[in-house]
């Protein structure tokens, strides 16, 4: 168990740094992403900035600790990209044949598909979350002594995201065709409704984002403990969720490969 | 039509069957149009729950109260749905990948057999249109126009979208033949089409300076020109002034577009093989 373990770390460290390596040969492709990752992030900055110009507050959240909101989103669903991009070619994989090459090689499918390329975009996004963060964190008071806990929480968020993000692609597996459609769905759900506190929409909106798709656990729950709006007794509940959720994907991404039929390449 | 010259007719039957292929190209993929609905649909109701919030408290902002929001939110659905609804991976494709030089042996200009599949590629976003304005106007109530006048004009300038957008999404693809990658100047080019066009948030809610530069733009013609001249926030005069400017900005952006092409496509190298 510890022996595969490590192998699979190996794989996964040697496969995502040959992946970051490339960005120094192509450093056009590097600008243009990071640029462009910074650009929805900046816009979004703004967007909030523009709110609360014209409003105190949106469903009893201020200005400050919307932007905690919007800065660990950014952060937690950009880690996905720096750490786990290669997942988003599940779908092309399975219809151009390549997964064939992975299932022939000695080594885990999952870590050999999610660590077969690093988003670029991450540089920008993480960049300007990290600012709205650090602006939010230091206006909301929220001072030095939560720094670990927020980092705590972070990880609970990446983990959560990572795994989220796998389930959502592997549906490629039995929904033929090259287009992640869920995954899709799944980012756009997190770039519209996950930015705003989950309490401006209607009460079964919120306990599906809570409990049935647990996307409020990667930013939601964790800002409303951060913020004093949860018992600090929700701290368990995050690492709970993470971990559910990436047995869930692991499992969900084996079924997928049992199911898959070569497309005869 | 047997009164035109065969050059004109040749040309026209061409950017026709493109915009038929395109249009049963994006058509035959129905997962993408429902997704598309879904995504569109999530935006729209995702605005009209954070704005229902504040004008519960506010009454309005920016003079726009709760009909009016609501019926602004409907109109950037629409708009986007025009905007953002064409079919724009494959020319760029054809750039990253060199299979533009086979276009360039081909008999019809390229910069217009792209128009007319973009074209196509929207028609064929009709579906989403479709169901997202029933759904609208059973569920949403939004506002009348303020005048036939104001209605009339505001369907003219969201028609002009498509050849606006065409103009912008024919700019980025010309990067193409500088940058390996098209997914970063989309993004940036959505990112920044969405701010600037009034879809993410009304441009009246922004600070002066930011308005100013905004009028400027194109951007600014996707949503807000639409939405100002159906809510009737501008007189009739001022409507025609808007969608004269956005017809000029269309032409502008087509003669653009044709200098960049003449001067990329001479960066093109053809390998063989």
């Amino acid at each position: 168990m510890a022996a595969s373990a490590t192998h699979a770390a190996g794989v996964y460290r040697r496969s995502i740094g040959a992946y970051l390596r490339s960005i120094a040969e192509y450093p056009a492709d590097f600008w243009v992403m990071a640029i462009a990752g910074s650009f929805w992030q900046i816009v979004l900055f703004s967007f909030l900035s523009i709110l609360f110009a014209n409003v105190t507050a949106i469903a009893g959240w201020d200005y400050h600790e919307m932007l905690v909101l919007a800065g660990f989103l950014a952060v937690s669903w950009s880690s996905t990209a720096l750490l786990w991009d290669g997942i988003w070619e599940t779908g092309r994989m399975i219809v151009q044949g390549d997964m064939d090459y992975r299932l022939t090689r000695p080594a885990p499918v999952l870590i050999q598909v999610g660590s077969n390329h690093v988003g670029f975009q991450v540089f920008g996004d993480v960049a300007v979350g990290l600012v709205m963060i650090t602006i939010g964190w230091t206006g909301a008071g929220l001072g030095l002594a939560a720094v670990p806990i927020g980092l705590y929480l972070l990880l609970c968020a990446a983990v959560i995201q990572a795994s989220l993000l796998t389930i959502a692609n592997a549906t490629n597996f039995w929904i033929k065709g090259r287009t992640p459609v869920i995954a899709f769905m799944l980012t756009e759900l997190q770039n519209e409704a996950m930015r705003f506190p989950l309490t401006v929409f209607p009460t079964a909106v919120r306990i599906t984002l809570t409990f049935g798709l647990p996307l409020a656990f990667a930013s939601f729950v964790p800002v409303q403990i951060l913020t004093g709006r949860l018992d600090p007794a929700w701290l368990a509940a995050p690492p709970i969720a993470a971990a559910a959720t990436a047995a869930l994907a692991v499992w969900i991404f084996k079924m997928g490969v049992k199911a898959y039929d070569s497309s005869g390449h | 039509m047997t009164t035109l010259p065969l050059a004109l007719r040749h040309g026209l039957a061409v950017d026709f069957a493109l915009l038929v292929i395109s249009f049963k190209r994006r058509a035959a993929y129905r997962t993408q149009w429902l997704v598309g609905s879904l995504v569109s649909g999530t935006e729209l109701l995702t605005a009209l729950a954070l704005w229902s919030a504040v004008l519960a408290e506010r009454g309005q902002v920016g003079g726009y109260d709760w009909d009016a929001m609501r019926t602004y939110y409907v109109i950037a659905f629409v708009t986007a749905a025009v905007a953002f609804g064409g079919t724009e991976g494959i020319a760029a494709q054809r750039i990253l990948d060199g299979m533009v030089a086979i276009d360039l042996l081909k008999p019809v200009d390229f910069q217009r057999a792209r128009a007319a599949e973009y074209t196509g590629s929207i028609l064929g976003n009709l579906p989403t249109l479709g169901i997202g304005l029933t759904v609208s106007a059973l569920f949403l109530d939004p506002l009348p126009p303020a005048s036939f006048a104001a209605g009339a004009l505001s369907v003219a300038s969201v028609l002009l979208i498509i050849p606006l957008a065409f103009g912008l999404m024919f700019l980025s693809i010309m990067l193409c033949f500088w940058t390996r990658s098209y997914h970063g100047v989309l993004w940036s080019r959505r990112t920044i089409t969405a701010f600037f066009s009034g879809a993410m948030i009304p441009l009246a809610l922004m600070p002066d300076a930011v308005q100013a530069v905004a009028a400027w733009l194109p951007f600014v013609h996707i949503t807000t020109t639409p939405s100002n001249i159906y809510l009737g926030r501008v007189d009739t005069m001022e409507a025609i002034g808007l969608v004269a400017l956005e017809v000029a900005w269309c032409v502008a952006l087509w003669l653009l577009g044709r200098v960049l092409w003449s001067r990329a496509v001479k960066v093109v190298t053809v390998h063989g093989g």
